[in-house]
């Protein structure tokens, strides 16, 4: 089984991360500004439903057969991949009622409800690319990168919105959320390369792939702008999603398979 | 090929589809659908028995498999709507034993394959690609006339040639032979690339090639397998070896090249290419000194043994053959005393051992080394090489008479092949006879009157013969080729006409096996696919237009029925030998000739001048050979690495790796060598390199392996299909093996007895 | 133990033939490049000639099913008698199962734009005959067991070359293969 870039599923993971990751930049202001609905309220949440909308119509690119999709809350009880379509249906409709419904101040009640819905989707999400099949990636490392990847893209695209009293707050938020990523994304594919033979393999693919490369020098592009800048520029999140959308690509075609090594020594 | 595309946009106008694979389910699965139903879990375990495989379903035929192959699988076909399903093994054959080999289950694939020639075809130009479809009497004509116009031209019909073989051993195919002889006295290519030298050794030796029931291996004590590779090339084979080693035989490989059998074995001996003559007469040396020799057998019922054991004690020791082989003397000693004290113990001679220049010698020094250790007429032993016991049948398609006033060659007797089962007669008039093991050289050499015509009809010339790049050369001298062919192989595309033949499943007829005893008849399961007509009903077309034309110039006849004439190969002596009252009882199954004993020559009555076994045959000698099984070198090397080119697991010659579906599993081919040899000319594994010798040149990705010896190139011969240039026979020259034309009309080949260099691209 | 079918995959048997491969293709005519059973060669560094022992695999029809588990529309189930069935019909193409899938037993059908893998043959199976593939084998290397009257003997579950999964629990069992005495010159 070779692996694919999949790119719908690059899309779908990146820009539904960028949507939740605005919804807890939208809680986190919340907690230590004035209350909810600070700064332009109904245009963020349009755009959050906008990046969930266009990641959802991505990823039914993905299906064979598109239009069954609704089948696929079938397997609630087993299927992390079931749940993951609930959680991202539950948090598209929050985040289109609140965008349809939005005023000058946000509900709470919709900010709390997608910050819980927004979770369980990166969970859902990082659960189901951790199959067994996928040793590298077979444990919490796939919920953590897409975590990081929430929280940088949730902070750079929220600097778009936010009033000039949070910027700062966003500011600090994404630079320790790209050191972070920055350091998990550099030093993972390294411990790697001391694991089992396919984990060894995975570690090998993405430190000899070009896209990987690109994604760390665009993160670490990011980071370098912000050192010097106290204050996320309005291009910042573009770059950032660049550099997410390399690393989720390289993420999906890097990552190799036990089947790839069958006959061989594991 | 800009020809191909055209014909292929033509012949997909008639594609016509095999079942899909959803369809085929869903008719199995009634109950699929309702497992949708939130009641599913409820369903009793009775409704998936619902959707089981019914038999009934299908309508089921018999076939067998007309491969040149030990194994000749007898074929149960499954036909649903007129269409080949799947197929299976025949159960009813402990040999078959329901199952065929890779290459059998791509039938289904052959028969429907889009690369499929649909219709006779004319190319305006050799090698151009320009094919255009004609209908069949267009075809005929321009061939009839042809013939006609060799016949005003030189008086007779010496300038037609037939180039056959081995590509469709379905007796009735015999009819292509008929149909040539039904024209005139015509030129013939005899002799075998395959097993000739060895078959004239078995003749010098016993008086006839006849090898126990393989059957009976399981009975063996101590198993050789020399120079074959059943777990290749007889896959059904290898449980009897299994069974014997399960019952506490020991197995020993001896090869150049660690095949997949020699993986399989208790001992592999891998001894220096061609050296097996000296190997075997220095075991039968130590056998000799032991005092282990069947003094029983060599004194009653064999002559010759005294002169032999005299040159043994002269010129052969233990550490000569040591020295040749480069097997170590004390394991020469050690399975030369285990070989001798088993019982019943036997050798299994492949061809590939006697493909070289001394091959026919290296086959007598083993028949030795067997028939001195008593193990010949017994079962579970003997020097197994191959039979031709069931193949007795009439020969009808085969024996045609040529028209009244023919003229042809005047000289020695006729045609022969190892499959000649004509008495000759005496005729003032005979075909002219050349060596099949020599296409190019003969169709260059061949004068008063030169080779105007050939017809091409199972052998794929371009494919099997050797010296492609002089192949090439030759065709180019020949007025017109016709070559009858289910894909566009490399000699179709050197052809000017192309015929569609049918595959075994649109014609009737029967198979025999040269190694196991099975017969089984050969159903039509369906109707010819497109345009496509077996070999004797191109003959009665091609009779009809001749005399059409010329009345009287072909007797063959005009209205044929492949399944009358399957009847008409029938005899009461295979009926006697099958145990079967008619033949119709073939359909219910294959069935097993009944046999006196599974060994051959158990009554010891030889079929040597002597009636018995003779180390010292003065009929070899007569025929120009040694009396004694001496030891014969090899052929010299005249290039750096030993070129070996056998057989690939992936198909039989040219035909199934052409196949899509043979090539999900095989895709390419390689070049195996040995790591030490690799590193020295600085080449990586899957590298891509260039072979060459004086013949030509070949450029190939490699594969490293100790599986090779070193100073060693191994390359597997097969054809990828339309469009792929790989091609061993550019690299193998027509060096004549020793034995072959006693029996088989012309020496063999020296096919393993090639050299070659290698060098990174 | 209830009853289970599994294959029982005899290196020491197995001659690479690939006779399994084909019949499988042979009964259920897959679409190009879909291949349910394949026949994989052991690495030198387990098997030390090249090409010359191998894993006759198809779906290991596991005791706990990573396809069964992560399918999100239920398309898979687990007979009584332990073949894993992929009911394509209700299949909608995602890939969770081609990617979860240890063993890489389903492969996507770009024509049917599903999933689909090895099926046990079980519509033969319920007709008391062999898997196409099982029937085929000319040297019985690869048989049709049942896990719960299998007899502990020489077999083993994680031969070197077969990828470890405790959890998911194939249910392929494995005997290792031989290799003869050497004599080269």
């Amino acid at each position: 089984m070779q692996s694919s870039m999949e790119l719908p599923l690059v899309l779908f993971t990146v820009l539904s991360q960028a949507a939740i990751g605005l919804v807890l930049m939208n809680a986190v202001r919340q907690c230590r500004c004035a209350g909810p609905g600070e700064g332009n309220v109904r245009m963020e949440w349009t755009l959050i439903a906008a990046f969930m909308g266009v990641g959802i119509a991505a990823s039914l690119f993905h299906l064979g057969h598109p239009l069954e999709s609704y089948r696929a809350l079938a397997h609630l009880e087993k299927a992390w991949l079931s749940r993951e379509v609930l959680a991202a249906g539950i948090f598209f409709a929050l985040a289109v009622l609140a965008a349809v419904t939005g005023r000058e101040k946000g509900s709470p009640v919709l900010m709390w409800a997608s910050v819980l819905a927004g979770l369980l989707v990166v969970l859902a999400s990082g659960m189901t690319y951790a199959p067994p099949a996928l040793p590298a990636v077979n444990n919490a490392l796939p919920t953590v990168f897409f975590l990081i990847s929430a929280v940088v893209l949730g902070a750079g695209f929220a600097s778009w919105f936010a009033g000039a009293e949070s910027q700062p707050l966003l500011a600090r938020i994404l630079v320790t959320a790209l050191v972070v990523g920055l350091v998990v994304r550099l030093t993972v594919p390294c411990a790697w390369l001391s694991g089992s033979e396919v984990m060894r393999q995975t570690g090998m693919a993405w430190l000899g792939a070009p896209l990987y490369w690109v994604h760390i020098a665009l993160m670490a592009a990011c980071l370098g702008v912000l050192w010097k800048s106290r204050a996320i520029p309005v291009w910042l999140p573009i770059l950032a999603l660049a550099a997410e959308l390399a690393g989720r690509a390289v993420f999906f075609s890097e990552t190799i398979h036990t089947s790839m090594n069958i006959g061989g020594v594991y | 090929m800009t020809g191909q595309a055209t014909f292929k946009e033509d012949c997909m106008s008639q594609k016509t589809r095999a079942l899909s694979r959803r369809q085929f389910l869903k008719g199995l699965s009634v109950a699929g659908a309702a497992s949708l139903l939130p009641l599913r879990l409820l369903m009793p375990y009775s409704a998936e028995a619902a959707t089981a495989f019914r038999e009934q379903d299908f309508q089921i035929f018999r076939n067998a498999c007309p491969r040149n192959c030990y194994d000749t699988c007898s074929i149960k076909t499954y036909v649903k709507d007129g269409v080949v399903k799947f197929i299976e093994g025949a159960q009813e054959s402990t040999f078959t034993k329901g199952g065929l080999c890779v290459k059998g289950y791509a039938y289904p694939r052959r028969v429907y394959s889009p690369d499929r020639i649909k219709y006779p075809m004319v190319q305006d130009g050799r090698r151009t690609g320009n094919w255009r479809r004609v209908s069949w009497d267009e075809a005929m004509d321009r061939i009839a006339k042809k013939i006609l116009e060799i016949k005003e031209k030189d008086g007779n019909l010496l300038g037609m040639g037939l180039s056959k073989y081995s590509g469709n051993f379905g007796i009735t195919n015999y009819g292509v032979e008929g149909m040539m002889s039904s024209l005139g006295y015509t030129t013939r290519f005899v002799g075998t690339p395959c097993w000739p030298a060895g078959i004239d050794a078995q003749n010098y030796d016993l008086g006839d090639m006849w090898c126990n029931d393989p059957e009976d291996m399981v009975k063996s004590r101590f198993v050789i397998i020399w120079g074959a590779n059943p777990a290749w090339c007889s896959v059904h084979s290898m449980k009897y070896v299994n069974e014997a080693k399960r019952r506490g035989a020991k197995v020993v490989v001896i090869d150049p090249i660690f095949t997949q059998t020699a993986a399989k074995g208790d001992v592999y001996w891998q001894p220096e290419t061609s050296s097996d003559g000296a190997l075997a007469l220095g075991m039968a040396r130590h056998i000799l000194d032991q005092g282990l020799v069947d003094t029983d057998f060599v004194n009653t019922h064999a002559i010759g043994f005294a002169e032999f054991a005299a040159y043994l004690r002269e010129n052969v020791t233990v550490e000569w053959a040591s020295q040749v082989s480069g097997i170590p003397a004390v394991q020469i000693r050690e399975v030369a005393e285990e070989f001798a004290t088993a019982d019943p113990a036997t050798i299994w001679i492949g061809y590939g051992m006697q493909r070289h220049t001394n091959g026919g010698a290296s086959v007598r020094a083993i028949d030795a080394l067997v028939a001195m250790t008593g193990n010949v007429g017994k079962e579970g032993g003997g020097a197994r090489y191959g039979h031709l016991r069931t193949w007795g049948f009439n020969y009808h398609a085969l024996l045609q008479k040529q028209p009244e006033g023919s003229t042809g060659f005047i000289g020695a007797t006729g045609p022969k092949g190892e499959f000649d089962f004509t008495k000759g007669e005496a005729a003032s008039f005979t075909d002219r006879t050349v060596n099949i093991n020599k296409t190019a050289q003969a169709i260059l050499d061949t004068k008063d009157p030169v080779l105007r015509m050939l017809w091409v009809s199972c052998k794929n010339p371009f494919a099997q013969d050797f010296d492609r790049p002089k192949l090439e050369k030759a065709f180019d001298t020949l007025e017109m080729v016709v070559s009858v062919e289910q894909f566009f192989t490399e000699t179709v595309n050197n052809s000017d006409i192309v015929l569609p033949v049918t595959t075994l499943f649109e014609e009737w007829t029967v198979n025999a096996s040269y190694w196991h005893y099975w017969v089984g008849i050969n159903e039509q399961a369906i109707t010819p696919m497109y345009e496509t007509k077996s070999n004797i009903e191109i003959a009665a077309l091609l009779s009809r237009k001749m005399n059409e034309l010329s009345p009287g110039s072909c007797t063959f006849p005009q209205d044929i029925d492949t399944r009358e004439w399957l009847e008409k190969e029938f005899n009461q002596g295979m009926y006697d030998y099958l145990g079967i009252k008619h033949w119709t009882d073939l359909k219910n199954g294959p069935v097993k000739a009944k046999l006196a004993s599974s060994a051959s020559w158990s009554d010891m009555k030889f079929g040597t001048p002597s009636g018995k076994y003779e180390f010292l045959s003065e009929l070899c000698q007569q025929n120009g050979h040694d009396a004694l099984p001496r030891y014969k070198e090899g052929r010299k090397a005249y290039d750096e690495f030993r070129l070996l080119t056998p057989h690939t697991k992936f198909g039989l010659h040219s035909q199934f790796v052409n196949l899509d579906w043979m090539q999900e599993f095989n895709k390419e081919p390689f070049l195996y060598m040995h790591p030490d040899d690799a590193q020295e000319k600085k080449i990586a594994d899957l590298d891509t390199v260039r072979v060459f010798n004086k013949v030509g040149e070949l450029k190939i990705k490699v594969k490293l392996t100790s599986n090779v010896a070193k100073k060693s190139l191994v390359i597997y011969e097969a054809w990828f299909g339309a469009g792929n240039d790989f091609n061993v026979q550019n690299l193998v020259d027509d060096e004549s093996s020793d034995m072959g034309a006693y029996k088989t009309g012309a020496p063999g080949v020296a096919i393993h007895g090639q050299f070659a260099n290698v060098e990174r691209v | 133990m209830k009853k289970h079918y599994a294959f029982l995959v005899d290196s020491e048997r197995c001659i690479g033939c690939f006779t399994c491969a084909m019949a499988c293709r042979n009964y259920y005519h897959q679409e190009k490049g879909v291949v349910w059973r394949h026949v994989y060669p052991l690495s030198e560094e387990i098997y030390p000639h090249r090409e010359r022992a191998f894993f006759s695999l198809a779906c290991n029809h596991c005791e706990n099913p990573t396809c069964l588990n992560v399918c999100p529309v239920e398309a898979y189930t687990k007979r009584e008698d332990g073949v894993v069935v992929h009911h394509q019909e209700k299949c909608i193409g995602c890939g969770n199962c081609i990617r979860s899938c240890p063993y890489g037993a389903p492969v996507y059908n770009p024509v049917e734009k599903r999933a689909e893998k090895c099926s046990f043959c079980h519509e033969r199976l319920d007709a008391g005959l062999l898997p196409a593939c099982v029937q085929s084998c000319p040297t019985d290397a690869l048989k049709l067991v049942d896990l719960a009257t299998l007899e502990p003997e020489n077999h083993v579950q994680f031969p070197p070359g077969f990828p470890k999964n405790a959890k998911v629990n194939p249910s392929t069992r494995f005997i290792l293969p031989k290799v003869p005495t050497m004599v080269r010159r």
